[in-house]
């Protein structure tokens, strides 16, 4: 009885390793400083988390069918600087400048799609080279200068990043709502399947008679369409963007769905575990400002819990700490 | 490209046109390579160039090669080198890396082309082939911020128990190191029982620091100032502060007057900052040339005024167009 409880017990472990490390992280936190639990505190974090989280979901989608997205800061700097722009202009407003801005949004990601899933062009040269060129294209459109929104208390453009429902933060919402959708996509549908099947074994799963030209130019497609939700949020927020603001994102997007435990060579990872993955670091970065810790240690400490939370990943996987063998 | 173009073709006919005069009249323009940091990365950059660009024009006695390395350290020493090349008679340099561009200034000392380092400053041991810096002096910025606070504070009567935070800069970046340096220097001699309970980095980045600024106000139940590296941080800062309800009591103090700031200034939420303009900064840099380049004695640290910028005195300002 003990025993297969036991077995129980270990089981879960190893199938979620790292949400173990996450609670053991976020008690530690806690016990060293209480309002790092507060309810605010929580919210803000989420909250703060919700642009890189949102940007996640949509690569997780990339990874798992067995390409990589490097593009996705240079884009959210467009998409924020874009819809900040169109907000501006008086033939737009805020209520055409939101789905124009996602169209020219989801058209680089689908030109994105095009070259990776039709041509079969490397994921890692055609995404390393929209990153520049993305950036480029941004700096060209806005000639360099900030973007800011001039009367910000005459828009309801502020909603998406300050709103509040029943108390909860509108990114938190949309975060959320779109990680359930994703999530249901993913294992429920067929579309979902397939994505596991292509970056599994692309060969395989061509000659089972799956598009898989056209699922790797959806998965772009949706990487895009939730990049340019989290630029919406972005330029919401702060109501205002530089043209370098999602520079840089771009890895810790990727660090947050590997550590998630989504595999590089694809065919593996859920959207549950990418959210896991982005609260490890939004909360990591957090936990450490409210330790008062000076910020050259919290670099090194970051990759110190990092690791540890990777290591309990894999140990809980083959059930010992360390091993000689894979 | 065509405005770089443009101005090499201008510069090469004078070189031609130079040659034919002959070297009695060559002294009457001077050619000017300037090699900036990373045009369009802001909007500070960018207005500096329209404004260098426009300065040049207005002086009939200078001719300038406008080049741009983008960021790039390895572009900016290869367009050093080209400088060189073109036998320009001085050099202004923005540096993309205050160390790694020494050995290209080196080479120009040794052709002797004087080089005039703008915005900021070069390391220390690249200080005997320059012939002059020409900036902002951001340890003053710092120093001025500190005491723009303490008089606020003493207004409100609150310069014994005040608590005030820091958002600084990129870490490693000279202007985020002095302006901080100079601020934490000059606080507690004007305001010694001010105190300063945490510094974090916000990297240059609004978002970021909204983000450190959400954390110190779930931290300290009790912040009175807020002191940020420029004014885009600052106003994240001020943002978060509006949305957890805490701006009213707290007084914003901040360094590079944006628009962004100015506006939070007129309507009362933002009550400092330092305004330094970027059109000063490049018409300072073509003086500083020009100085250097009539033997006129100019000083080795040659800083252009950037004066304090409050809620009191904002109407004497201009509107920043960054």
């Amino acid at each position: 009885m003990t025993d297969s409880r036991a077995k129980a017990l270990g089981g879960l472990l190893a199938r979620q390793g790292i949400l173990v490390a996450f609670v053991l992280f976020m008690v530690g936190f806690a016990l060293w400083n209480p309002r790092f639990i507060g309810i605010d505190n929580v919210f803000g974090v989420i909250r703060s988390s919700a642009i890189l989280g949102v940007m996640a979901l949509g690569v997780t989608f990339v990874v798992i069918g067995g390409n990589l997205d490097l593009s996705v800061g240079s884009m959210m700097s467009f998409s924020a600087i874009v819809v900040l722009d169109l907000h501006e202009n008086p033939a737009f407003g805020p209520a055409l400048a939101i789905p124009a801005m996602f169209a020219m949004t989801m058209a680089l990601g689908a030109l994105i799609g095009f070259l990776v899933g039709y041509l079969k062009l490397n994921s890692l040269i055609v995404t390393l080279g929209m990153l520049s060129a993305i950036h480029g294209l941004t700096l060209a459109y806005s000639g360099g200068q900030n973007m800011d929104i001039a009367n910000q208390q005459a828009t309801w453009f502020g909603v998406f990043g300050r709103g509040t429902v029943a108390g909860v933060p509108i990114p938190v919402l949309m975060f959320g709502g779109l990680a359930l959708i994703l999530a249901v996509i993913l294992a429920k549908t067929p579309f979902g399947r397939k994505v596991y099947a292509v970056g599994g074994n692309g060969t395989a799963a061509t000659f089972s008679g799956i598009p898989r030209a056209r699922v790797v130019f959806m998965t772009y497609l949706i990487s895009s369409f939730c990049v340019a939700t989290a630029g919406l949020i972005q330029a919401s927020r702060t109501m205002g963007a530089q043209n370098t603001v999602g520079q840089g994102m771009e890895l810790e997007v990727l660090a947050a769905v590997i550590l998630g435990g989504a595999s590089l060579l694809g065919g593996s990872g859920t959207v549950f575990k990418t959210v896991i993955g982005v609260l490890i670091l939004g909360f990591i970065q957090n936990g450490l400002l409210l330790a008062g810790l000076q910020f050259y240690a919290q670099f090194v400490v970051t990759w110190v819990i990092i690791i540890l939370a990777v290591w309990l990943d894999i140990a809980a996987k083959r059930g010992r700490l360390w091993s000689p063998i894979a | 490209m065509t405005k770089l173009n443009t101005a090499m073709l201008a510069a090469t006919t004078a070189l031609a046109g130079m040659a034919f005069a002959g070297a009695a009249t060559a002294q009457d323009t001077w050619r000017i390579g300037i090699t900036q940091n990373n045009v369009g990365v802001d909007s500070y950059q960018t207005t500096y160039e329209s404004a260098f660009i426009a300065a040049a024009e207005a002086n009939p006695n200078v001719e300038v090669v406008v080049l741009d390395a983008g960021g790039d350290v390895a572009r900016q020493i290869a367009q050093v080198q080209d400088l060189i090349q073109q036998e320009v008679d001085a050099i202004i340099i923005w540096p993309t890396n205050g160390q790694a561009v020494i050995p290209a200034v080196r080479e120009a000392f040794q052709s002797d082309i004087p080089v005039i380092v703008t915005n900021s400053n070069i390391a220390e041991d690249g200080f005997p082939f320059v012939a002059s810096f020409s900036g902002p002096d951001n340890i003053t910025q710092g120093r001025r911020a500190a005491e723009i606070m303490c008089t606020r504070f003493e207004d409100l009567g609150i310069q014994d128990e005040a608590q005030i935070v820091q958002i600084t800069g990129q870490p490693g970046y000279t202007t985020a190191i002095e302006r901080a340096q100079g601020f934490e220097e000059r606080l507690p001699e004007v305001c010694p029982n001010v105190t300063l309970v945490e510094s974090q980095p916000g990297n240059w980045n609004r978002e970021d620091a909204q983000r450190v600024m959400e954390a110190f106000l779930v931290q300290y139940d009790n912040i009175d100032g807020v002191y940020s590296g420029d004014d885009n941080m600052g106003v994240g800062a001020l943002n978060a502060a509006l949305a957890a309800g805490r701006a009213e009591g707290i007084t914003f103090v901040g360094a590079t007057n944006f628009a962004v700031g100015y506006d939070a200034m007129g309507r009362g939420e933002y009550w400092g900052s330092i305004y330094q303009s970027p059109v000063d900064d490049a018409e300072a840099a073509l003086q500083t040339a020009l100085d250097v380049l009539n033997g006129e004695d100019v000083p080795f640290l040659n800083y252009f005024d950037t004066p304090k910028i409050t809620q009191e005195n904002m109407d004497q300002y201009d509107r920043p167009v960054f």
